[in-house]
């Protein structure tokens, strides 16, 4: 499994998805249902997505105001978009 | 190597173009592989020492280049002749096919040579003629290259002098090996060969001679030297002094004393963490600060520092890395802040825990260090000596080794961090601080290990998708904002297993499929008529991954995933 790829940034990012935990959050969540092989990957990539929309949306409103740091208030407009439109 | 000889070879082949021309020009011009004639060596190897006299003229390195070919060219007809094939004669085939000039000397020079080599078995003659051919190569660089501009007559005549020598010195060798029989002549070619390995190899190939090793010897000294120039403390033992319980010189009884707490701390939570690379830095960063304390306190804050380190030997255990780095990263950002307001940092540093009280001590030891490094160093050299005299042996192990790595992982990260912002806080500040935080950071303490193993996980988990939006977002972010992060993201894994549900329920299933989620997205706006899920996949999802989820044809008429 690719486990890292160093990029640009000093972090390295993995690229695994947290399988375990992404089962193990949907068990908590739903115990009643579950959840098929290939399901978490899907799932894991839509949160990668999600989180992708979220800080793209909120590196617009930083850059908006005109601050350097991306900032709560910045998130949380962001997060109010966003979750909007995943809602589904 | 091979492409040395056409860059290098331009000079020299002229030069030996010249020597030749002057030289008798009867002398074949083309390599001749696997000839018996022992005339064929002799010649190579009177040529050999004859371009090494011309050579020598040019600078050494072109010296050095033209060795390089013409013991290459020698080789070759050396090793022609060798039943045996070394990688290091098919290198110098490989060497003399490049440049065209490779062999060519002048049978009238040979003469004296071939009489004692013709005699000689054909892997006698190898390893025989390796030897001359080494020997030769030895005597001219060291006799040839002061100046020798004789015209190429001379030159001859005193290459032939000096082939004489070698060949001289070289037949005695090689009557060893001539009695021996071949299984032992051949062992005993290796050991010849292999007492003039090294030489040769430098002489006759620059290319892989290794530089003179002596710079970074002295990059090392001068850097170490730099290091104690700069630093007013004692040497810095942990840096030259291999041994773990290193007896520190100073006799600051405060600072041994200092480092005593800090050390049991940290070398408990090593010896009980798996001491990854975040424990190393929050345990040396409590390390040093510790240390620097004590120029400031007194012996009765000592005592409250003992029983505070107990404390923490006892509750700390639990005490992690992932937390100690967070919070020590708090505490390097808080320390700014702390310098304007002692109850933010006290209440700070509470909420960070084991963390509080090397913070408290950082300010004021660091206000102490003239230079971050050396202070750090000479804490971290003291420790160890501090701490092997009181503690028990797994602390000493911990701490030695926390101070080993320490060193380095702590300059390189902690330095800016703790040591920059750092600097200036006030005296008054600092001695106020302490009291504080010690007492009232021990309550907290057992009360952060019970929710820890419930949350961890979970949050393990969410921090992975955290880190991945501060990567998309390629902006510095607040620590707030991550958290913020954090709270968006629990809030969309309840609506996606939400919209799960109804969508398998929908379906008349109890388990949700891929196609759920499929649809899940489509509704998200993620996947439209444009853009599909394979798309997406191939985008953001490694290929191990990629290989799982879209379905893909293999022999045998078989598509994997199965539909």
């Amino acid at each position: 499994m690719a486990l890292s790829t160093t990029v640009s940034q000093r972090k390295q990012i993995k690229r695994k998805a947290p399988r375990g935990f992404l089962k193990r959050v949907f068990k908590r969540q739903k115990p009643h249902l579950r959840l098929e092989k290939s399901g978490d990957l899907l799932v894991h990539l839509s949160c990668l997505l999600f989180v992708h929309r979220l800080a793209e949306e909120s590196r617009t409103n930083a850059c908006e105001n005109k601050c350097r740091i991306i900032n709560r208030e910045h998130i949380l407009a962001a997060a109010k978009v966003i979750l909007k439109k995943s809602r589904g | 190597m091979a492409d040395h000889n056409p860059d290098s070879d331009s000079t020299p082949r002229t030069l030996l173009r010249r020597v030749l021309d002057t030289a008798d020009p009867r002398t074949p011009r083309r390599p001749r592989s696997a000839r018996a004639g022992a005339q064929r060596r002799a010649l190579l190897e009177t040529a050999s020492s004859r371009r090494l006299s011309s050579q020598t003229k040019m600078t050494t390195r072109r010296y050095s280049h033209g060795v390089r070919s013409i013991s290459g060219s020698a080789y070759v007809q050396a090793s022609g002749h060798l039943e045996e094939q070394t990688p290091r004669t098919l290198l110098k085939n490989i060497l003399l096919t490049a440049p065209e000039s490779s062999i060519l000397m002048p049978k009238s020079v040979v003469k004296p040579v071939p009489a004692p080599q013709e005699v000689q078995p054909s892997r006698r003659e190898s390893s025989v003629g390796s030897l001359e051919l080494q020997l030769p190569e030895l005597e001219p660089p060291t006799t040839l290259a002061p100046g020798l501009l004789a015209p190429g007559r001379r030159k001859q005549r005193l290459r032939l002098s000096m082939f004489q020598q070698g060949v001289d010195q070289g037949l005695p060798l090689s009557q060893e090996p001539q009695r021996n029989d071949d299984a032992s002549s051949l062992t005993s070619s290796l050991n010849l060969t292999f007492a003039t390995s090294l030489q040769p190899q430098s002489v006759q190939r620059p290319g892989l001679a290794r530089r003179p090793p002596a710079r970074r010897a002295v990059d090392v000294g001068a850097f170490l030297q730099d290091l104690r120039d700069t630093s007013l403390a004692p040497p810095n033992i942990v840096l030259e002094d291999t041994q773990p319980f290193s007896q520190p010189t100073v006799g600051c009884s405060r600072r041994v004393y200092r480092s005593l707490p800090c050390m049991p701390h940290t070398g408990a939570k090593d010896a009980e963490l798996a001491a990854g690379c975040k424990t190393r830095s929050s345990g040396p960063g409590m390390q040093t600060n510790s240390p620097e304390k004590p120029a400031q306190f007194l012996a009765g804050e000592a005592e409250e520092v003992d029983a505070f380190a107990l404390d923490f030997l006892s509750t700390s255990s639990g005490v992690s890395g992932e937390d100690g780095v967070e919070p020590l990263q708090d505490g390097v950002e808080e320390a700014e802040k702390r310098m304007e307001e002692e109850g933010v940092s006290v209440s700070e540093m509470e909420a960070t825990g084991a963390q509080g009280p090397s913070r408290a001590e950082e300010p004021e030891g660091h206000t102490q260090v003239i230079e971050a490094e050396e202070s750090q160093e000479t804490a971290e050299a003291k420790g160890p000596g501090a701490s092997s005299g009181d503690e028990d042996a797994s602390d000493r192990a911990a701490s030695p080794e926390l101070v080993s790595s320490t060193p380095e992982s702590l300059q390189a990260r902690r330095h800016h961090q703790f040591l920059e912002p750092d600097p200036p806080p006030g005296a008054a500040v600092l001695s106020s601080e302490p009291a504080e935080p010690l007492l009232v950071r021990r309550p907290p303490k057992p009360g952060t290990t019970g929710p820890r193993p419930q949350q961890d996980p979970h949050k393990a988990g969410l921090s992975h998708y955290v880190k991945l939006f501060s990567f998309y977002a390629k902006m510095p972010m607040e620590r707030k904002a991550l958290e913020m992060v954090e709270k968006c993201l629990d809030k969309y894994f309840q609506h996606l297993c939400d919209d799960l549900e109804v969508f398998a329920a929908h379906a008349g299933r109890k388990t949700v499929n891929p196609e759920d989620v499929e649809l899940l997205m489509r509704r998200q706006g993620l996947v439209t008529d444009q853009v599909s899920l394979h798309v997406l996949v191939e985008r953001y999802l490694p290929l191990e991954y990629r290989q799982l989820l879209i379905p893909c044809a293999s022999s045998g008429n078989s598509v994997f995933p199965a539909q």
